[in-house]
């Protein structure tokens, strides 16, 4: 068998066929390349501190209402969506100050890194970025309780011009990396980011690192616009094409942490269940995939069919695992005990059921 | 406005759930340590507030 390692076609092997990147699973970093939005199907949203916007994607902010959050369809050659921020009021930063888009990684897919430990594997973040402001922006990648972190930064050129970086480091010999369920890396992409979190770029110490010494704060430019795809962070010495998942992979990992179960359809039925008085039924919802922990569920302008519709009223007291949930749903009346009835959507295509259980 | 009310079981024991209003939206938080909803009740009730009893 032969195989030809070509630096700009990758592996080609002797049967023709050719491996352009690497092995799949190679990308820490979930929805990187900005396709899946299940909260606001890309809406612009203003959104408050430590609020999920496109899925995996959370902000940081110090002060609310100084930028929006959208995915939209502007992307460089190879991707088709980025996640951008809109500067909505000017900012002049304060030392405490922070503005910044956040990626949790969960401990069990960074657990291989060993970091924390006297051998820590080298990374390397890639992406793209295009921004409406040149200069030398920054970053951070830190721990779960934020007492070790690494800054970095990385210079835009050209303005409104999708431009490619990559920073490459060595882990943490120390500090405390979780590796299961909690928080096991963050990445921050930052925006506009105080002097107390601002740290110098290449070498790991205390933290919170949220920025770059000395980086360009984009809300010091009103409008300004600033946009991310094709994000990786890989275990690697340099970076390596981006990992392009189908959409129903990418979404299925996204699922971990956050469902929603959507209607698109007037009555769409969520789960079945069991009339126990006039006014509750008590239903089974199995979720799409085994989630992270229990989740957090909600839900909006569902109801309840019985061969006529019933508003939901309230939810009850639910028994929330990781696979599957059993659910009351309380209505105001008109429920007969014993029979059986579906939770669906209220004659609303909007209507939906969602359980978090983001980091 | 945030407001959090306990749950009960059909036994009328309190339940390992508490109910979230905030936003004219309802949610209703497991207790699993792992849940960074309940890590924020937590640290809310550690700030000295107490939630709305069942009835």
């Amino acid at each position: 068998m032969s195989v030809a390692i070509n630096g700009t076609n990758g592996i080609t092997y002797n049967d023709g066929s050719l491996q352009p990147s690497a092995p799949v699973g190679k990308n820490l970093i979930i929805n990187g390349n900005m396709t899946i939005d299940q909260r606001n199907s890309g809406s612009v949203t203003t959104p408050g501190n430590n609020i999920y916007t496109l899925d995996r994607w959370q902000t940081g902010l110090s002060q609310s209402s100084k930028y929006s959050v959208q995915q939209v369809v502007d992307a460089p050659s190879g991707f088709y969506n980025s996640i951008k921020a809109t500067v909505l009021a000017t900012v002049s930063l304060g030392a405490t100050d922070y503005f910044m888009l956040k990626h949790k990684i969960e401990g069990y897919n960074v657990a291989d890194l060993n970091f924390g430990t006297a051998s820590p594997e080298t990374i390397t973040l890639s992406f793209w970025v295009k921004s409406s402001v040149t200069g030398t922006f920054g970053g951070g990648i830190q721990n779960s309780s934020e007492a070790r972190g690494y800054a970095f930064n990385y210079t835009i050129s050209s303005a409104s011009t999708w431009e490619y970086k990559t920073v490459t480091l060595t882990g943490d010999t120390t500090g405390t990396w979780d590796k299961t369920t909690g928080t096991g890396l963050w990445l921050n992409l930052a925006l506009g980011v105080g002097t107390t979190y601002s740290k110098t770029v290449g070498s790991w110490g205390a933290g919170p690192v949220l920025g770059a010494t000395g980086a360009t704060n984009l809300l010091a430019t009103g409008s300004a616009t600033i946009q991310f795809t094709g994000v990786q962070l890989e275990v690697n010495t340099t970076a390596t094409p981006f990992e392009h998942l189908q959409y129903g992979q990418q979404l299925a990992l996204c699922q971990r942490y956050y469902q929603r179960f959507v209607s698109d359809a007037s009555y769409t039925a969520f789960a079945t269940g069991l009339c126990t008085t006039t006014t509750q039924m008590i239903c089974a919802l199995k979720y799409t995939t085994t989630m992270r922990a229990s989740p957090t569920l909600t839900q909006s302008n569902t109801g309840i069919n019985i061969q006529s519709q019933i508003a939901t009223a309230s939810i009850g007291t639910s028994y929330l695992g990781k696979d599957s949930a059993f659910i009351p749903v309380n209505v105001s009346s008109g429920l007969t005990a014993g029979n059986a009835g579906l939770w669906n959507a209220n004659n609303n295509a909007a209507a939906y059921v969602e359980l978090n259980s983001e980091l | 406005m945030i407001k959090y009310k306990k749950l009960l079981n059909f036994d009328g024991t309190e339940a390992d759930c508490i109910k979230l209003v905030k936003d004219n939206q309802e949610y209703i938080i497991p207790f699993s340590p792992d849940n960074t909803d309940y890590q924020e009740y937590l640290e809310w009730v550690a700030e000295g507030n107490t939630p709305e009893e069942a009835k």
